[in-house]
């Protein structure tokens, strides 16, 4: 793994050392908003706990994993050393100081402003200064990506990028477009104001900028699974990816695709017209494409393998899959819940649809069932492949491994069906407590019990996934197998150039942003839909006074 | 060469790239602007320029028939822009204090305020004084005197009075985001008046009064209430039920108070000018 070894290990330990405190929060918030007794019984608390959990777990994990996995890809795939290592060390401390700074502010209790701060909230300086330097140090992470494929490029000029290359790099560009929208809302609107340089945050524009980076990060942190789907899945399970063309596609795609979409976020928000509503509905729409391209090409790859293995028949090729391998019971648990997930989110993205679950309990169970099933199930297939590669000792046990992806995957379930429901039965989210005794309230007691249930079974998952990495950690050295992708069935000798590069593809989203984005934005610049803030700190106006 | 490739004429992608594009933004465009916003229902097919301004978000002309429509009645003529909150900034405490030899007599001598009908003042929000002034001086809030008093006084006079005011201690207990003070669920208070004041009433539609007037929550305008007085509580939530005040800006203390019975305004009124120690340490 050349000199990713380190960058890659330190990243994917920060990432699994905040998932674990996260998923410990995750589990009390559950049994806070269920009519059991919960400890610390405190609706301040919770809203602390909730953004905490919120930031650390979307922000701090993905990005750390995203970023580590990537270092990992440049190197093994391209079959050199990174180039820029000294830059990766010092962005990687500049988001953990980040991570730190946002951290604290939010355990002093002046930051709960919820994982997506939406103005007028107004939180701690120290928080948002921390989330801007971690979304600001994971750019160094971008331009390196970018750097080594380039580089890759100019010393291979007649060889195409490897695929799974060539997806790190489309992640790392489609991070930079998502982290666009919430850098210029922290830098033009909300900082100012945190360290007091404005009155007053314009709360219309900071929503619109924010929704440019609500729907891609999403698919920034899925592109790590989807790698995996196409390079790593097909190799595990002994077989060859179905075609090489179709993932270059599906990742340009996904680029093309996630970002000029993030209204479909604010579908209740009144200052955006009806046209631009039904336009970026429209667009979402068309992100189930490359997911129906790759849960195709998965199944394809996967029948390859299994039919190798000797499989007969309609189904017998799924039999003869090694499910044994964490990898690919990971992928089949992972292929489920994003079927499941997928339909919700089909509902989420429909104008019409939208207003019977808009801001209801069945939002953060979509993003859980999503995010946190589909996505983070191959999260930890990938830190199980990876850490026998990057520390030289074997997976101590695959046997425990697989109790886990299962007890994640029953969790998960366990958890996000009750709470889907509750969902259409109307309870909110983002409240910490609910009266159980009002008749509209009690039916959902047995359903918020079964969610409170699921999330320590998810907290069990939780805590063997890091006994396991540790005890992989301090295990006996032996001699690993090298990490490899999977061929394709006809390995690609030529590319067409707009296959192995983006310029093409940014050119065409840079116009897509400009018609779908153009308009909303600037709208605001007219509107002056500026408000008075809601201090979660709270100062006295009157100058000098207390 | 890496142009080999660059350029080698099979690379059929920029043609699709583009194209996709086009007709993506073409067909999405032609439903969402010129269809789909035109035939909405409940609505009267608009004309192509007025669904265009629809689905923009630009307001239309409603084409609804006109009916009258009642005498619009605004509740204060004061909204928290930046321009009035930079008016309550300005105030200077010196100047005040000197202002504030006027209010003493009343409301911080207990002879002229017997039955404590009316409210003290020290350690009040700037913004909730600034704005009520600015009330009785539009006559938005009416109480014999103090339309006078805050005729009187300029707009600066009103900032450095309330300014004043905001920076004394007293019995008030200041609006800090605290902790909710018993801790366990305020829906299992046994106390109705606990229950009101930190849960409200979901069935009524009453929302927690604390979630306003503190003590945790606050809200911009909203006075905090623990350690005024209960008999000025009372008299206030009377008031705003009956609409004899009615200068709250969007109608929520009309529409609270309006389903609140005689008891509970007793009860919370006194909750309020009476708390128990727990909660007056709570905000300390």
């Amino acid at each position: 793994m050349y000199n990713s070894k380190w960058l890659a290990l330190c990243h994917y330990w920060v990432a699994f050392v905040v998932f674990l405190p996260a998923a410990i929060l995750g589990a009390w918030q559950m049994l806070m908003r269920s009519p059991l007794p919960a400890p610390l019984d405190d609706p301040n608390l919770y809203y602390t706990s909730v953004t905490l959990h919120g930031t650390a777990m979307a922000y701090v994990v993905t990005t750390f994993f995203a970023m580590g996995f990537g270092y990992a890809v440049t190197a093994t795939s391209l079959g050199r050393p990174i180039k820029g290592a000294t830059a990766a060390w010092i962005g990687f401390f500049i988001c953990l100081i980040g991570t730190l700074m946002a951290v604290a502010a939010i355990l002093s209790g002046k930051a709960s402003v919820l994982y997506t701060f939406y103005p007028p909230l107004l939180g701690s300086a120290w928080y948002y200064s921390g989330a801007f330097l971690l979304v600001g140090g994971s750019m160094i992470w971008v331009v390196l990506m970018v750097v080594n494929m380039a580089a890759w490029k100019r010393d291979n000029p007649d060889r195409p990028v490897p695929l799974a290359m060539f997806a790190t790099t489309a992640t790392a560009l489609l991070w930079t477009w998502a982290a666009s929208g919430v850098e210029l809302e922290l830098i033009g609107i909300v900082l100012p104001r945190a360290f007091g340089l404005t009155v007053d945050m314009d709360a219309g524009l900071a929503r619109m900028l924010f929704s440019v980076t609500l729907h891609a990060i999403v698919y920034f942190w899925l592109m790590p699974a989807y790698i995996a789907f196409y390079t790593l899945v097909p190799q595990v399970a002994g077989g060859r990816l179905y075609s090489d063309t179709m993932g270059r596609v599906t990742f340009i795609m996904f680029l093309l695709f996630s970002v000029p979409v993030g209204i479909h976020h604010l579908l209740a928000d009144p200052e955006i017209g009806i046209g631009f509503k039904y336009l970026q509905s429209f667009l979402t729409f068309l992100v189930a494409l490359p997911t129906l391209l790759t849960v195709f090409s998965i199944c394809a790859s996967l029948e390859i393998a299994g039919r190798h293995r000797g499989g007969q028949g309609l189904l017998g090729w799924i039999a003869a899959l090694p499910w044994r391998e964490p990898m690919i019971l990971a992928v089949g648990l992972s292929l489920i819940m994003l079927g499941l997930g997928g339909g919700g989110g089909l509902i989420n993205m429909s104008y019409g649809m939208n207003s019977l679950i808009h801001n209801t309990a069945w939002i953060p169970a979509h993003f859980h069932l999503m995010f946190g099933g589909a996505v983070v199930i191959m999260y930890f297939a990938i830190a199980y492949e990876m850490w026998p590669r990057i520390t030289g000792k074997p997976l101590r046990s695959k046997r425990l491994a697989r109790w886990q992806l299962w007890l994640w995957f029953w969790g998960m379930l366990i958890t996000t069906i009750p709470w889907h429901i509750t969902g259409l039965m109307g309870q909110p989210r983002r409240v910490a407590i609910f009266d159980f005794n009002d008749p509209l309230l009690a039916p959902m007691v047995s359903l918020a019990i079964l969610s409170v249930i699921g999330g320590f079974i998810l907290l069990l998952s939780a805590i063997l996934l890091v006994t396991i990495l540790v005890r992989s950690q301090i295990g006996k050295i032996e001699l690993p197998e090298p990490l490899s992708y999977a061929l394709a069935v006809n390995p690609p000798v030529r590319v067409p150039k707009s296959l192995n590069g983006f310029a093409l593809w940014n050119a065409i989203l840079l116009m897509f942003m400009i018609v779908e984005y153009g308009y909303p934005i600037g709208q605001f610049f007219i509107l002056k839909s500026s408000v008075p803030v809601f201090e979660m700190t709270r100062q006295s106006t009157a100058a000098g006074a207390r | 060469m890496p142009n080999k490739i660059a350029f080698s004429p099979d690379n059929p992608w920029p043609r699709i790239g583009w194209g996709s594009f086009a007709s993506l933004v073409l067909m999405s465009t032609l439903f969402g602007f010129v269809i789909l916003s035109r035939y909405q229902e409940n609505s009267e097919t608009l004309s192509l320029f007025d669904a265009i301004c629809r689905a923009v978000g630009i307001p239309i002309r409603n084409l609804q028939a006109e009916s009258a429509a009642p005498t619009l009645r605004v509740p204060t003529d004061l909204a928290w822009t930046r321009v009035t909150l930079d008016q309550i900034r300005a105030g200077n405490v010196q100047r005040g204090e000197f202002i504030a030899l006027n209010c003493a007599a009343c409301h911080e001598g207990s002879t002229a305020n017997p039955s404590h009908l009316i409210p003290t003042l020290n350690g009040m929000e700037a913004e909730v004084i600034f704005k009520q002034l600015a009330d009785y001086r539009s006559r938005k809030r009416l109480w014999g005197v103090m339309e006078a008093i805050a005729q009187a006084l300029t707009i600066q006079d009103s900032a450095d009075v309330a300014a004043y005011f905001s920076s004394r201690t007293g019995q008030l207990q200041a609006n800090l985001p605290g902790r909710v003070p018993e801790g366990g669920r305020a829906f299992r208070q046994s106390d109705p008046a606990a229950r009101l004041a930190f849960a409200g009433d979901q069935q009524r539609g009453i929302p927690p009064c604390s979630a306003c007037h503190g003590p945790g929550g606050f809200r911009l305008g909203a006075p905090p209430l623990t350690g005024q007085y209960a008999a000025y509580i009372e008299r206030q939530l009377a008031s705003f039920g009956q609409g004899i005040r009615n200068n709250d800006i969007y109608e929520q203390m009309r529409a609270i108070a309006r389903q609140l019975t005689p008891e509970e305004m007793k009860a919370v009124a006194e909750f309020y000018g009476s708390p128990a120690p727990e909660l007056r340490t709570a905000n300390n």
